[in-house]
């Protein structure tokens, strides 16, 4: 009886992977994020200059300091209303003004335009952008690559 | 006379609550709820039963499978150079039918006298589905994104038929004619899942029905959230037609 349910666990396990893979392809062809770029993730610290919670996207406007010290203005593309308030983001979440750190997927043409991975306040608090925006792989406070 | 009235009131009462006994036992078991997709892409769920197989390649004559196929290349290929084709999302055009009974979000069954209405949050899409109505020829169906539905209630199942789709409106980039005509049964499997079997026909592009199985989760405590598109930035490059982001004051 032990056996079949663990087969049965293992069987639900592999049709899960199946299902996500082939529901990835769906989600590609319902909105893509392939213009940014997630395999070069940046971390960013800047200040809010505009928070627009709308759809279909959010947007963070945010000045960050590069490495050489020069503030450059970049778009940050998250989500949406739906998705973001059901992982509990308010539309008060940000306002002008506010410090931020982010991870990234920037743009793959080089403009100042990105995908957000995640978001910390400066309470510490950490927000993801959904599942279809996909996970951070860089950490947020350090910068440093993440395992896996 | 009067000892005959006594007996027959004992009778009314047993008589009235054995109808309305039958009458609930007639009802139709409610749809009407808020329906998370299930196992979902956007909002993942737990898996609890095992979910739907995957949606087949749909059974498209060969001259129209080989375009299709190509399409389908075509666009895996943009997106792994990353230059994504813009699609109806990056016009905010909303799904339509049959996408829409797995959009983007969660979906709420409100069913009333004569009707069923299925809101889908994504873009705010309200599908009506007259029960016990007569269905028009499709070739008299003015051409709407989620059609014109009718239905009946077989048992349990909710049997709906839809005509009148345009031809712009497409699941999985698959193209059909006018004569396109979608089946839904639609029914509980239990009080927390319900499914979609979607049988789609079209003789003019299609060797036979194209069918799969969609299904939902229940979540009770759940409230829709408005949808409107009003901000949005990204775009179709009117040379490449590649999506692109509009940045701040651009």
């Amino acid at each position: 009886m032990k056996a079949r349910s663990t087969l049965r666990r293992t069987w639900l396990h592999c049709l899960l992977v199946v299902c996500t893979l082939g529901l990835s392809a769906l989600a590609v062809a319902h909105h893509s994020f392939a213009m940014f770029d997630s395999g070069n993730q940046q971390r960013l610290v800047g200040t809010v200059t505009q928070f627009d919670w709308t759809n279909p996207h959010i947007y963070i406007e945010l000045d960050a300091a590069d490495p050489s010290g020069e503030i450059k203005h970049w778009t940050i593309e998250c989500a949406n209303i739906s998705i973001l308030s059901r992982l509990g983001w308010k539309f008060n979440i940000l306002k002008p003004g506010d410090m931020i750190t982010i991870v990234v997927a920037p743009l793959r043409n080089g403009e100042p335009g990105a995908l957000l991975k995640q978001l910390m306040l400066s309470d510490g608090s950490k927000w993801g952008n959904g599942a279809p925006a996909g996970p951070p792989t860089i950490d947020i406070e350090t910068g440093e690559k993440l395992d896996g | 006379m009067a000892k005959h009235k006594k007996h027959l009131l004992p009778l009314t009462v047993a008589f009235s609550v054995l109808s309305t006994l039958v009458a609930i036992a007639a009802e139709p078991a409610r749809i009407d709820g808020k329906w998370f997709a299930y196992p979902g892409q956007v909002d993942p769920l737990q898996l609890t039963i095992e979910p739907p197989p995957p949606i087949p390649e749909p059974p498209l004559k060969p001259e129209y499978l080989a375009q299709w196929r190509a399409l389908r290349a075509e666009i895996q290929a943009a997106e792994q150079r990353g230059e994504p084709i813009a699609s109806g999302y990056t016009h905010c055009i909303p799904d339509g039918m049959p996408t829409m009974m797995q959009g983007m979000f969660p979906m709420e069954v409100l069913e009333s006298e004569g009707q069923v209405t299925i809101i889908q949050e994504a873009y705010q899409q309200v599908r009506r589905i007259y029960l016990d109505d007569e269905q028009q020829p499709w070739e008299e169906a003015e051409p709407r994104f989620w059609g014109h539905s009718v239905a009946r209630w077989e048992g349990d199942t909710l049997v709906v038929d839809t005509v009148g789709i345009k031809e712009n409106v497409m699941f999985r980039n698959v193209p059909h004619s006018p004569a396109m005509r979608i089946s839904e049964r639609i029914r509980l499997i239990d009080d927390m899942h319900m499914v979609d079997e979607v049988t789609v026909t079209d003789p003019e592009y299609l060797t036979g029905p194209w069918q799969w199985t969609w299904m939902y989760a229940r979540n009770p405590d759940y409230k829709l959230y408005e949808y409107v598109c009003e901000n949005n930035r990204e775009y179709a490059d009117p040379e490449t037609g590649e999506a692109r982001l509009r940045l701040f004051g651009e």
